[in-house]
């Protein structure tokens, strides 16, 4: 008797035609992610050149946000769990070839650096805070003279994180889209993006915002070349990666990708950060919330066009 | 203060070239009214979908895999919408405010504008198209309807425009 068991993980609900196993949970936290990893990255770059009191709400500011948004983000990923409890396991191990164990255990010492780096700006920010005990005040003193030597751990931290919520979708290759090495640097770029479009939305000084909207324009121009290199290199390549470009090439999400990312994420708060550096008066906060929107419907569109794509056809 | 606004002899010979340019790039006329029935179509299948699947005026555009949104008009108001505020910025207007005649006040312009609006929706629907989807592309084509719209609708703003001349002048 000849018997035949065809094991593939194809068989499994939620598999095919489409994989939908991730919901909003992920995206939402991709984005997150990068922002986070915009903020520390910006914070720490002119802390390490000394400009804190130049650029306020860059330095001190705005990664008084990062522990309560990287909390929401990972909060977010707990949602997206099956089983929640065991999430622990992942700190068991460490595995130098999965961008998962790599994100885990950043985000296991980021985490705690993003408060301690908040805390010793605090005072500045909030000149009447009390922190009710001495040891904590006389601590972060300590903290404050490794001021730039925490700095440059948060920067290259920074950088690991904003590059691994890409990595990590690129490393599945069984889905064509995400299989391409452009994603961390798009993440990156994008995730930067975003940290500048927020210290634009909440600075008061008009140095600053100058600043940051001429770094958002280089950074909006790196996207968009990367934008351009990630499909030159999926029609260059297989069949697979040919049909997965397609998607965005007249396929399901061309519009909301051309539209709402590439044309009102990037190109039009582009042409309105020139204006506004041409004296131009134009509200700063719509540049800055269409590249947030931007961000965030990147994310999106990437891991559901990412889903959709995939081997057989 | 000297607003700065374009020629509207240019402006209207531009308007022309964009109704050429979207026949050409898009193989479709210019819009306006029905990107907003688009508008009402989604908001009504999204809170009574029993109530447009049932209705035979919003069944149209409703159904298995349809999505009154995903429809060229509603790309083209999104266009519209950033192209005025680019102009709108260049020309140094971007400021929130009601514009109104000094004679009335900006509440009474709202009312008025609200009360022309709703009429007009009703009449658009009535005339399938306002006057850039019934007018101004039906004539490019030279259809007839578009030019008993368009006089129509001058002809009408023309002769009642003395009765309400007073909330601008």
């Amino acid at each position: 008797m000849i018997e035949e068991v065809i094991v593939s993980g194809r068989s499994n609900p939620e598999i095919d035609p489409f994989l939908h196993v991730w919901g909003w949970e992920i995206p939402f936290y991709l984005f997150i992610g990068g922002l986070v990893a915009g903020i520390l990255f910006f914070s720490a770059l002119f802390t390490i050149r000394g400009k804190e009191e130049e650029f306020p709400t860059a330095v001190k500011l705005a990664p008084m946000m990062t522990p309560i948004l990287l909390g929401l983000g990972l909060f977010s990923l707990l949602l997206d769990l099956s089983h929640k409890l065991y999430f622990w396991q992942l700190y068991t191990n460490i595995r130098w070839e999965s961008p998962m164990s790599w994100g885990a255990w950043t985000l296991m010492i980021i985490y705690p650096l993003t408060i301690i780096w908040s805390a010793i700006w605090l005072k500045d920010v909030f000149p009447k805070w009390d922190w009710k005990f001495q040891w904590i005040d006389e601590g972060l003193e300590i903290i404050r003279h490794y001021k730039k030597a925490l700095a440059w751990s948060l920067m290259i931290l920074s950088i690991i994180l904003g590059m691994y919520t890409g990595i990590l979708l690129s490393a599945f290759n069984a889905r064509p889209f995400w299989n391409t090495a452009i994603l961390g640097p798009l993440f990156l770029t994008s995730g930067l993006s975003a940290g500048a479009a927020l210290i634009m939305l909440m600075s008061k000084a008009s140095k600053e915002k100058r600043l940051f909207a001429r770094i958002d324009l280089m950074l909006i121009g790196t996207e968009l070349f990367l934008i351009i290199h990630l499909f030159m290199g999926f029609l260059a390549g297989t069949n697979v990666h040919i049909e997965a470009a397609k998607l965005f090439l007249g396929g399901e999400f061309t519009i909301s990708f051309w539209i709402f990312v590439v044309f009102g994420g990037l190109i039009f708060p582009a042409i309105l950060e020139i204006l506004e550096l041409q004296k131009v008066k134009i509200p700063h906060y719509i540049s800055a919330m269409l590249v947030l929107f931007g961000s965030l419907a990147l994310r999106f569109i990437v891991v559901d066009a990412g889903q959709a794509s995939r081997w057989l056809y | 203060m000297k607003t700065k606004y374009m020629n509207p002899y240019l402006a209207g010979v531009l308007l022309g070239l964009v109704l050429l340019s979207a026949f050409y790039f898009s193989g479709r006329g210019l819009g306006a009214s029905g990107a907003v029935k688009s508008v009402v179509v989604t908001a009504v299948e999204t809170v009574a979908s029993d109530h447009a699947s049932n209705s035979e005026y919003y069944s149209k555009y409703t159904g298995e895999g349809k999505n009154p949104l995903n429809s060229w008009l509603v790309y083209e108001i999104l266009g519209v919408i950033v192209g005025g505020f680019l102009s709108g910025a260049l020309a140094g207007r971007l400021k929130l405010k009601v514009e109104h005649s000094p004679k009335i006040t900006s509440n009474k312009r709202l009312m008025l504008a609200g009360i022309g609006g709703i009429l007009f929706g009703f009449g658009s629907q009535l005339g399938r198209g306002c006057t850039s989807g019934s007018a101004l592309t039906g004539m490019a084509v030279l259809s007839l309807a578009g030019f008993v719209t368009m006089m129509a609708i001058f002809g009408t703003a023309f002769a009642l425009a003395y009765f309400f001349r007073k909330n601008w002048i």
